[in-house]
Parts: structure tokens; sequence; C-alpha cells
């Protein structure tokens, strides 16, 4: 059993490609988790951070700071009324939050959070990716169409329109990614796990290759991802102001929480995405400058250090809490949440664990900037019309995608094309 | 299009200016929300809240003089004083004292109409009730002001 | 809902004598002949500011024709005030316009004060300017904040109302409520100005200034702000005035129309300030219009701060207020417009009839005007524009 484990531990492929049933059920259910909790962590965070924008404190009565604020919704979402209205299509309206969450989760196969860390890695990695998220746009259509509504209705339309016309931006951008794998080495690929290869051995993630290049193709896709997700400044389908929620107007408690669910999800899946094709996926920071033992043992450290600073962060805020009897429950909870960071920070010391857990740790921090990003953005900007976000889409994005997409091809083409020059000169 | 508005165009000066603003303002000490229960808002002097009856305090009688002028005053007609002269010392006395406070809008008439300071708003602002019927407060309640509430699970 | 149940209303929008209201005979440009659709916006919806319902006559997104229903705040404020003695009805007035109470109020004792010709004196003067001028402010931080989170930006809420607490403190400070003040009193007002009066106000002056900037930054230049009001719900001078609209909105559109300086009532005419205006008339211009009736709000509240002078703060007026026969129409510039009360009095201790001319509700007749051919998105931006509080509409 043992054994089995450290063998399997060893092994420098992903079960997929070991054909290995038992890991790969054992990696997609590690995943499902893991994109459920990050769902809530995501939540606590968007309120608190959002808060503190908007000078407001955010949570702060469930557990200490709010921490079980998200636990408590997600109680209150499970026992609430199943509402289903009374003239809609029920088994479309049934299957709406299904088709969508679905959709969402299947992305994660083909996600690389490390060299080995993926369930499988498939040849068309980007291409299934790109399909099955918008698959979910179905789902959207499924659930504005079965509520029997206006205002879902109107949201799935602006829903479907705005995902369709922003693939295709974000379509052009990813190309650019892929003609980057293959333009040096001549060989091309459209797995994750073989796109941040070729980083790798080209030595630069893509954001700064082909300078400003690469760094377009990244802009056109992080403000494509913004509305392929429906998210501010882009959140038209959802605009609280104007359709009251959108197209889960008619939905409650479960049903409901599944497109919640859903939604950060895919945020999660198109952040995954740019870290992938631009961002260097699992790779450390600096790999280039910084090299050698010592930064890569200094680089491994993180890990471990981050969760300690969190701790330290937890054990503060309970030195800090009010001393009244009312808090003293949570007091010791937010203690207990801080030694328990810290016990895992330890356990990140070890040199087998740490070697392994690096990558995972690289890609999330770099997920969790983009998601910071779509807290930030959701605080600050206005939401666009819906004529005005159609032009930002065609009128703008796709031809600078287009534009980026040539430019990408004609810089790689450059040694051919001068030697060809150069052999057709006298 | 002269230069200067097409670089700041292209550059995103616009959105990064509000990006700036809202990132500034997350610094912890700027949040001004108030704790309630745990935090006290500060009420000032002139504040019209839960209304009290005043008494003598070396005396312990009743200011009022049940001239009625607070009953006249209320635009909701929510004050109601009865009272009848007492033939020993000539004064009229309260028989009853009552004051709907569900309907009460605060608005303060009736403490600048009392001709003795008897009827006064205070700083109290906790008047929620279970029930509608505790809103009608009588001498005693309005004597003995708000009782200090503790909210506990 | 069956014909013969109680509550059952011709329903308006299929109605004929109304299809050339909503102006269905000119054909829509469009490739596909599309039913229409009609969507009810409204009385519970995130934007209306309240009980606002609108019926909205939709092409896809496109805004065919709207029809306002008004009344679910109905409280008859008009009627209370035939059985109110002229002092008691004080305290109503507040509850019209909830977010602008001491403007209602200075405009009601103005008016009284007119029938019964007295005037107040010159320190009771200086202190409702100074009160009505912060009040303006804080209506306008609401506005701002709301009109900001109908068009999608959550942040400028929070920052208005930060900024907001500060007035509603003076206020309370001063009165002793926050929201519904009931502040002055008919022939000047009853409280005297509290110890630091004069440096709160200062110090919120000083303060204000930056923090407006703040919201300037995070809305004037910015490219979706622009995007979303530029050109959105325009009304031209003409039809500003055939529709009565007033306040900012008017003054968008170019009028120069202010009814403190235009027929300056209490001290307005000591003071030196500037009637902003826009040049188009749309969103955008009512937007910086208002922004600037702000930084104006400011210099008059530090030129009244100065000049404060002292004296009596109550004119003479009866205990038992009795006007002469006769009838009276008096309006002030309120945040909103202008805010007229109409009174007759029949020589009794209660008014006969008093009609209240709110801003609000004359405004929100534009608003037909305003969004016909523009988007859904562009009905909820012009409601936010034209300010609106539905405790006045409906009264």
């Amino acid at each position: 059993m043992f054994d089995a484990i450290t063998k399997y531990l060893s092994s420098a492929t992903t079960p997929g490609e070991a054909g290995s049933i038992f890991w790969a059920t054992i990696y997609i259910l590690i995943i499902t988790a893991g994109i459920s909790l990050s769902v809530i962590a995501m939540n606590w965070l968007e309120r608190k951070i959002l808060a503190h924008m908007q000078i407001r404190l955010g949570p702060m009565r469930v557990g200490p700071h709010g921490l079980l604020q998200p636990f408590a919704d997600a109680l209150k979402l499970l026992i609430k009324e199943d509402i289903i209205p009374a003239e809609a299509d029920k088994l479309v309206f049934w299957s709406a939050p299904v088709v969508v969450t679905m959709t969402a989760f299947t992305t994660f196969l083909v996600v690389p959070f490390g060299r080995t860390h993926a369930v499988t890695d498939m040849n068309i990695g980007i291409l299934f990716m790109l399909g099955v998220s918008s698959l979910g746009v179905l789902g959207i259509i499924m659930a504005g169409w079965s509520s029997n509504s206006h205002y879902p209705l109107m949201g799935s339309l602006r829903s479907s329109a705005q995902m369709v016309s922003y693939e295709i931006a974000m379509g052009l951008a990813i190309i650019c990614a892929v003609l980057m794998t293959s333009l040096q080495t001549g060989t091309g690929t459209l797995s994750m796990i073989g796109i941040v290869e070729a980083q790798a051995s080209q030595h630069t993630w893509f954001i700064f290759k082909f300078f400003p290049l690469g760094f377009l193709a990244f802009g056109v896709f992080a403000i494509a991802m913004v509305a392929e997700t429906n998210r501010a400044p882009f959140d038209l389908p959802e605009a609280e102001s104007e359709l009251v929620a959108g197209f889960h107007t008619e939905y409650s408690g479960f049903r409901w929480s599944l497109f919640f669910l859903a939604e950060y999800a895919a945020m999660l899946a198109v952040s995954s995405i740019a870290v992938t094709l631009w961002l260097g996926g699992w790779m450390r920071p600096f790999p280039n400058w910084l090299s050698g033992s010592i930064w890569n043992l200094a680089f491994s450290l993180f890990p471990a250090l981050t969760l300690f600073v969190l701790a330290g962060l937890c054990l503060l805020g309970t030195a800090r809490m009010p001393k009244i009897p009312q808090m003293k429950i949570q007091t010791v909870g937010l203690g207990i949440f801080g030694l328990l960071l810290g016990f895992i920070g330890l356990v990140l010391i070890i040199p087998g664990v740490r070697e392994r857990v690096q990558d995972i740790y690289w890609f999330v921090v770099k997920v969790a900037f983009f998601m910071y990003m779509y807290i930030w953005y959701r605080g600050t900007f206005p939401r666009y019309r819906f004529d005005q976000l159609m032009k930002v889409g065609w009128k703008v994005l796709l031809p600078t995608g287009l534009a980026v997409l040539i430019a990408t091809a004609l810089w790689g083409l450059l040694p051919q094309i001068s030697s060809a020059i150069v052999g057709v000169l006298p | 299009m002269s230069l200067k508005p097409l670089l700041r165009k292209l550059f995103l000066v616009d959105l990064i200016k509000g990006l700036k603003v809202t990132f500034n303002y997350q610094a912890p000490s700027e949040a001004i929300t108030e704790q309630y229960p745990l935090e006290r808002p500060v009420i000032f002097e002139r504040f019209r809240g839960q209304p009290r009856l005043n008494s003598n305090p070396d005396t312990g009688e009743s200011l009022c003089i049940v001239c009625n002028l607070c009953a006249l005053a209320c635009p909701e007609q929510l004050i109601v004083v009865k009272g009848e002269r007492n033939p020993t010392t000539k004064r009229k006395e309260v028989v009853s004292w009552t004051y709907d406070l569900s309907r009460c809008m605060f608005c303060g008439l009736c403490a600048e109409a009392c001709s003795t300071d008897a009827l006064e708003l205070t700083q109290d602002y906790e008047m929620a009730l279970y029930t509608r019927e505790g809103m009608v407060l009588d001498q005693a309640a309005l004597e003995r002001g708000q009782e200090p509430k503790r909210y506990e699970k | 809902m069956g014909e013969n149940q109680p509550g059952y209303r011709e329903w308006t929008m299929s109605d004929s004598t109304r299809t050339d209201y909503l102006d269905l005979d000119t054909k829509d440009e469009t490739f596909l002949d599309a039913t229409e659709l009609v969507l009810n916006m409204g009385p519970q919806h995130p934007s209306t500011h309240g009980v606002l319902r609108v019926i909205l006559k939709l092409d896809g997104e496109k805004v065919l024709g709207t029809e306002c229903v008004i009344g679910y705040l109905h409280r008859g404020v008009e009627k209370i005030g035939e059985n109110r003695t002229y002092a008691m009805f004080n305290p109503y007035v507040d509850r019209m316009d909830y977010v602008a109470s001491v403007s209602n109020g200075l405009g009601y004792c103005e008016a009284v004060e007119k029938l019964l010709n007295v005037e107040a004196p010159p320190r009771a003067q200086y202190i409702r300017v100074i009160l009505t001028e912060l009040c303006r402010i804080a209506s306008h931080q609401v506005w701002l904040g709301t009109h900001a989170l109908d068009i999608g930006a959550l942040t400028p809420l929070f920052y208005c109302f930060r900024d907001r607490e500060e007035i509603l403190k003076i206020f309370e400070k001063y009165c002793g409520a926050r929201l519904t003040t009931h502040a002055f009193r008919i022939g000047g007002c009853i409280y005297e100005a509290y110890d630091g009066f004069e440096q709160d106000c200062q110090k919120f002056c000083d303060a204000f200034l930056p923090k407006l900037d703040e919201y300037e930054e995070l809305l004037t230049t910015n490219r979706i702000w622009v995007r979303r009001t530029k050109g959105v719900g325009i009304l031209n001078p003409e039809d500003c005035i055939a529709l009565g609209v007033t306040g900012p909105v008017l003054r968008a559109a170019g009028v120069k129309w202010d009814l403190r300086r235009a027929q300056p009532y209490e001290a307005y005419k000591d003071f030196d300030f500037e009637i902003p205006t826009g040049l188009n008339g749309d969103t955008y211009d009512r937007y910086l219009v208002r922004i600037e009736e702000m930084r104006q709000s400011v210099r008059i509240i530090r030129q009244a701060v100065e000049g404060l002078p002292q004296g009596p703060i109550m004119a003479k007026v009866p205990k038992v207020i009795k006007p002469p026969v006769g009838e009276i129409y008096h309006s002030i510039e309120a945040p909103k417009g202008e805010l007229g009360y109409f009174i007759v009095s029949d020589g009794s201790t209660q008014p006969y009839r008093v009609r209240v001319r709110p801003p609000s509700f004359v405004n929100l007749q534009a608003l037909d005007k305003m969004v016909r051919g523009l988007l859904v998105a562009d009905v909820v931006a012009v409601i936010g524009t034209l300010d609106i509080v539905l405790g006045e509409v409906d009264r």
C-alpha cells in the first residue's frame, strides 16, 4: 500500500498518461474538493476585499472575522426552500445548473497544477478547455429559457451573445500563445503541459516573449476572460441594477448555489488558462536570473513561509480580539485555526513534500493574482452597456487580437524570411 | 485627436486612476463600520429619542402640571393626559398619562410645548419591542425611562 | 385576475386610447418582425429608487415606450396638512423628500412666513442657508452613490455615505435628528447654533473637497462611465421648459435658472456663487452639474459661516398661527429642483388646502421622452440621473 503510493508519487507522468484509473479518480476527487474549497475561500475573500475597498469591514460575526460566513451561507442555501416557478419548463430548469456546474468542473481535467499534478495531459488540452467551457453557455441559456420569465430570458440572451463574441477574441489570443510554442522549436503543441514546458525550454514566460506582442495577446485574453466569465465590468447577464439577477433570477436554494459554484469555478478555470499560457504555469518566478541550488531552496520554502505568515496573522488577530465573554469561542477558534495553519506550514518544510508541493503553490499564487484582479475590477468599474460591450469585443479586441496574431506569426518567421532573402540576394 | 489624450487612452490612465483609489482604501484603518452592540454610537445632546417625564429630584413629585399643552401640540395626538385638581394643595395632579410610542415621529413639538420641562425627549434610542402593546407608555414607564437592554444569544 | 374581482384594473398598455401616447404607429426599423416584450420594472426592482414601477415596452433591448405607475408610497401628505395646524404640519413635510428634509422644511416655513408677512431674522436666515446647503450636498451625495450603483460602480456609494455621515452628524448636533430633521420653525429657527457649529461646518468643507476629487477620479474620466452617460437621455432646453423640468436637469440642458439667483429667498443674495450649466443636456452633463453644485454649496457654506451675524433667531410670531385669509405660492431651489408650496388659508389655524409642487414628480415626467429608443440599461441610468425620491413623487 505505502509502496504503491510512494512508487506512484515518484513517477513522472500524470495518471491519465500512465493509464491508472485509480489515481485519476483520486486526482479528480482532490481537484473537485479543492475547487469547491477554493470557491468557499473566494467567497470569503471577495466579500472581505470588496468590503475593505468600500471602507467597510465585511462579514464579522460568524466566526472570527466572518471566516465561517461562507459555510453558514452554504448551509442556509442547502436548507432553503427549493422553488420552481409554476410555469417553468421543469426538466430544463432542473438540468440547467447541472450542465453549468459540470462543464465548469470538467475543464479542470487538463489544468496542470504541476508537471505531474494533472488528471491527464491531452494533446488537445487547450482546445478541450475552450470547448467544454463554451458549453457552459448552454446551461445559462437553458436556465434563462426555462424560467419562463422576462428578466432571466434577457439575461441569458445577453450572456450567450457576450460569450460567443468574446470567445473569438479569446481564441485569437490563445492561438498567439500556441504559435509561440512552435515558432522556435518548430514543434507546436496544444497540450497544456506542453505549453508550459515550451516556456521552460524557451527560458521565458510567453507574456514577455516578442515584447510587446506577448503582452498584448495576454491583455486581450485578460479582458476577454473577464467578459467570458460574466464578471464586472462585463457582468451584464446578471446586472443587478438592470436585470435583478439575470439568468438565475428564478433560482433559489441549492440550485442557485450551483450557479454560484459554477461561476467561480469558471473564473478559476480561465485564470488557470491565463497562467498556463502566459505566466509560465507552475514555474517559479525568475528561474533564469535567480538560478542555482540556493535560490531553488529559497523559493521552495515559500509555501511554508506563506502559511507561517497567515498563521501569524491569525494569532495576532487572536491577541487583538475584544476581551469579552461573547467573543471567547471565536478567539479560541481563531487561535486553533492559526495553529493549524502553522502546523501545515511545518509539514511543508519536509524536503520530500516541499519539492512536490511548490509547483502547486506557484500555480495557485498566480491564479490568486487573477482572482484579486477580478475583485478589484468589481470594486472599481461601472458596467458596460450591451451595445458597448459588443463594440469592445468586435471593434477593439478582435482587430487587436488579429493584428497581434499576424505580427506574432511574422516575427516568428523572421529567421526563415531573412534567410530566404539572404539566399535570394546575390 | 492630439497625442496626449490618445496615449492616456491607450495606456488606460483613466481606469488605473480609479483602480488606485480603491486600492488605497483597502487599509483596515480606513474602514468606518460601527460594530453596533459592541461599539455604541455617539449620541449628541439634542437628540430626540425616547420620551421621559421628569420629576423633581428632591421631592420625587412629577413636574407635570397637567396643562395639556403637549397633547395639544402633538401632530399625531398620541399623548393623552388626564388630571384632576387636588382639593388640599389646589394643584392639578396626574391621573393618567399615556404616550403612544408606536405613532411617535419624534418631531419634538411636545417637549417644546412643555412649560415646566417635565416632558423631554432623551438620548435613548433602543426602543424596539416585540409587541405593539408595550409601545403605549404610561406615567410610570415614562418616568422610569428606558431600561438598559442587553442583547444576548 | 378576473374582471369582476376587486382590485382589477384595466390594463393600459394595450388600451387603444394609450397607443398614440406610446407612439406605436411609427414602425420600428428592425429586420425581424419581433413581437414586443412588455417588461415590468418595479415596484420591487433594485434600481427604481424605491417603489417606482415602470412598464417598459421593448423590442429586444430597445425601449419603445414607457409608462410610470406611481403611488405605492402615497401617504396623503397634502390631505394631512388640511387636518393639522400650521406648526403641526411642519414635521410632515420632512417626510416627502426624505434625503433632503431640511430643504422641504425650509420651503414650508417660508411659505407660511410669507402668508403671515413676517421675515426670519438675519441670523436665522444664515443658519437656514448653511443647513440647506449642507442638505443639498447630502442629497447630491445620495444621488451620486445610487446613480453610480445603478450604472454598476459599487464603490462610490460607500464613499459618498461616509462623507454624508459628517453632514448628518452636524444635523444631529444641531436639531437632534439625522434624517427627518424638523430643523426650522415658522418664523425662524428654534435651535440656536450649538457650540462649535461653525468649526464643524468649516471642518466639513475642508475635508469634503478632496473627497469630491476622489469621486471624480473614480468616475469623471473613466471611459466606461463616460460611455454609459454621454449622449444618454438627452433633454433639450425647449423640452425641459415644456415639461416643467427644473433643477440640475434643467441647468444641464443649458438654461441658467436657479431660484436662489432668480428670485432670491433667505440670505442668498448676500453670497457669491456660480450657477453651473451644461451644454448637451445628457446624463454626463447632469453629473458634472451636480458635482459642481456641491463645490458651489461648499463655497456658500464657507461664506455663510464666516458672515454669521449675531442676534435673535426667531421672528415675532404668535403662538397660535392664524394667517389672514388668502393664498400663497412660494418655491425654493431644493436639491432636486423647484420645490413649491401652495397654501390656501381660510383664516383658521389650519390650512384650507396645501398643495406641494415636488420637483421629483415633475422631473419624472421627462423619463419617457428621455429613454425612447435607448436600451434597458439606459432606463436605469436615466432614472438615476433624474434623481427622484419616491417619497416626494407619491407624497
